[in-house]
């Protein structure tokens, strides 16, 4: 969904139409306030703001807007030349910018927001190259996840006695979550893509290992990470026979630690294991498909 | 194998073989062994394209002299630059906008975005963009801010079929910043000197093949 905030009412329906003719589904709003609430909901994709609001100013409202959605899209769509606009107090904010004074002003958005949607070019994160095709993937095998939890539980915990780690888990990954589909040792249910190490070890087919991810560039200003006191880090992908890492079978442990040549083949059995998982239960759940109809028409088929 | 296409971004008198439109590559090396000059030099392009460079760590008159000498033809009406240095306006041929430092990645890229819409309405279709240097941007940024910076000015990049270069100095940096940062981009060239002169090698792109080649910086 597309959040549209202008405080010109014309103009945010102007907008909203926009984009809603390109085929977008939209939501409007005319203030910051109004903005976070939709926001809070979820499912915002995009934020399309005006930069001149009633209670705030649209930088103001995308700094806010990437709390709740990481991965959004903002643009600020104005009017006002960026001469007047203070970005330097917003410097690490980042966002597009598309001057609303022209006449293809609308068709220039409708174009800036597709591309931005289907490349998800404002993530804080690399995305693997087949993102497209892992996410189609992903649905094929994630319609039962839950019904996997025994099993995957029993690997999780299998892994995390023979590693000696406080925690093992089996991950997937959607558009912008990680989902924590078993787990040895507490940990979380789910965590934003820009937060988990996970997105990083679904980038190449090799076992993905952080010593001490408090001393990892990419992670030292990772609170949730920080907070769960998160050291030591090592993931093999989950990888379908056509080749997508749709997850990551990952230990984690709160001293930094090393890991062996033996100990990554030993993880990506287990990684390989889990998919096999996956994989029987995804046939298991199609041949119910399509035998279904013809269940309570009697005999076995056997003839 | 891809087939070279009459669009692609040609880099004469470089061992750069065509490069897709819609591309960016991250140039990593250090700044002495040629890298800077070598990411300068595959902004000129033939006549007709625009070029757009940002400059985080020399003023827009000591860049617009660098450009000079690495053969980027610099007129007001097909060249840019984004000044992330200069208090004042220095005086240069080539449309100057400046922003109040290099932590202001919003004031970048936005002045970047609206850089390419006022190109196109001047019919300039084909631009190159190159950014002198990423490295500064680690120096006063956090990685997180910086690669939703790179990203964004990617896509844009690939929006729009231009073509982009990043120059990073990864002498100062953990090889895993520039290693994220590289991810973002579809090809990285690594460039090194053993003492015989510098050499240059493209990882990522399709129909490059992955040597080692010599270049010469000065040229």
């Amino acid at each position: 969904m597309i959040l549209c905030v202008d405080g010109d009412a014309d103009a945010r329906e102007a907008t909203r139409r926009a984009l809603a003719d390109a085929g977008f589904q939209t939501a409007g709003s005319g203030t910051v306030d109004g903005a976070l609430d939709v926001l809070a909901d979820g499912g915002v994709d995009c934020v399309v703001t005006e930069h001149n609001l009633p209670d705030g100013t649209g930088l103001e409202l995308i700094r806010t807007a990437r709390d709740h959605a990481p991965d959004a899209a903002c643009i600020l769509f104005t009017e006002t030349p960026l001469d007047d606009i203070d970005t330097a107090a917003f410097g690490d904010t980042v966002a597009e910018y598309l001057h609303r004074g022209s006449d293809t002003a609308h068709d220039d958005l409708v174009g800036l927001v597709e591309h931005s949607l289907a490349f998800l070019s404002q993530t804080a994160y690399p995305l693997p190259d087949d993102e497209d095709a892992r996410l189609a993937a992903l649905d094929r095998y994630a319609v039962d996840a839950e019904g996997l939890r025994d099993a995957l539980d029993r690997l999780t915990d299998l892994a995390g006695e023979l590693f000696g780690v406080a925690t093992a888990t089996v991950g997937l990954l959607d558009a912008h979550e990680e989902e924590f589909v078993a787990c040895h040792g507490s940990v979380f249910d789910t965590l934003e893509r820009d937060a988990t190490v996970c997105t990083y070890a679904i980038l190449d087919d090799d076992v993905t290992v952080v010593e001490n991810v408090q001393d990892d560039p990419r992670f030292a200003d990772n609170d949730t990470l920080r907070e769960a006191e998160l050291r030591f880090y090592a993931g093999a992908p989950l990888v379908t026979p056509d080749g997508h890492r749709i997850g990551v079978f990952c230990l984690h442990d709160d001293e930094p630690g090393t890991f062996s040549e033996r100990d990554r083949e030993l993880l990506q059995s287990f990684a390989a294991e889990a998919m096999d998982q996956f994989e029987l239960r995804r046939r298991a759940a199609e041949d119910t498909a399509t035998t279904t109809p013809a269940a309570g028409s009697g005999g076995d088929g056997g003839e | 194998m891809t087939a070279v296409s009459d669009d692609d971004y040609t880099f004469d008198g470089l061992p750069v073989d065509d490069i897709r439109p819609g591309t960016t590559v991250l140039v990593a090396g250090p700044t002495h062994a040629g890298t800077r000059s070598l990411a300068l030099r595959m902004l000129a392009g033939p006549h007709g394209e625009g070029a757009i460079v940002v400059t985080t760590n020399q003023s827009a008159d000591r860049v617009v002299e660098d450009c000079q000498r690495a053969g980027v033809s610099v007129f007001e009406d097909q060249a840019a630059i984004i000044d992330c240095v200069s208090d004042d306006e220095p005086s240069v041929p080539a449309r100057l906008l400046t922003v109040a430092g290099p932590t202001d990645l919003t004031g970048i890229g936005m002045r970047f975005s609206d850089l390419h819409r006022s190109f196109a309405d001047s019919d300039v279709d084909r631009v190159r963009t190159g950014l002198y240097s990423v490295s500064t941007l680690l120096t006063f940024s956090d990685l997180k801010t910086v690669s939703r910076f790179v990203h964004t000015l990617v896509g844009r990049i690939d929006s729009v079929d231009g073509f982009g270069v990043l120059f990073v100095d990864p002498t100062n940096h953990d090889e895993r910043e520039v290693a994220t940062l590289a991810q973002f981009c579809a090809g990285r060239i690594d460039v090194r000197d053993d003492g015989d002169g510098p050499e240059l090698r493209t990882t990522g792109l399709p129909s490059h093949d992955r040597d080692w080649r010599r270049f010469d910086p000065s040229e």
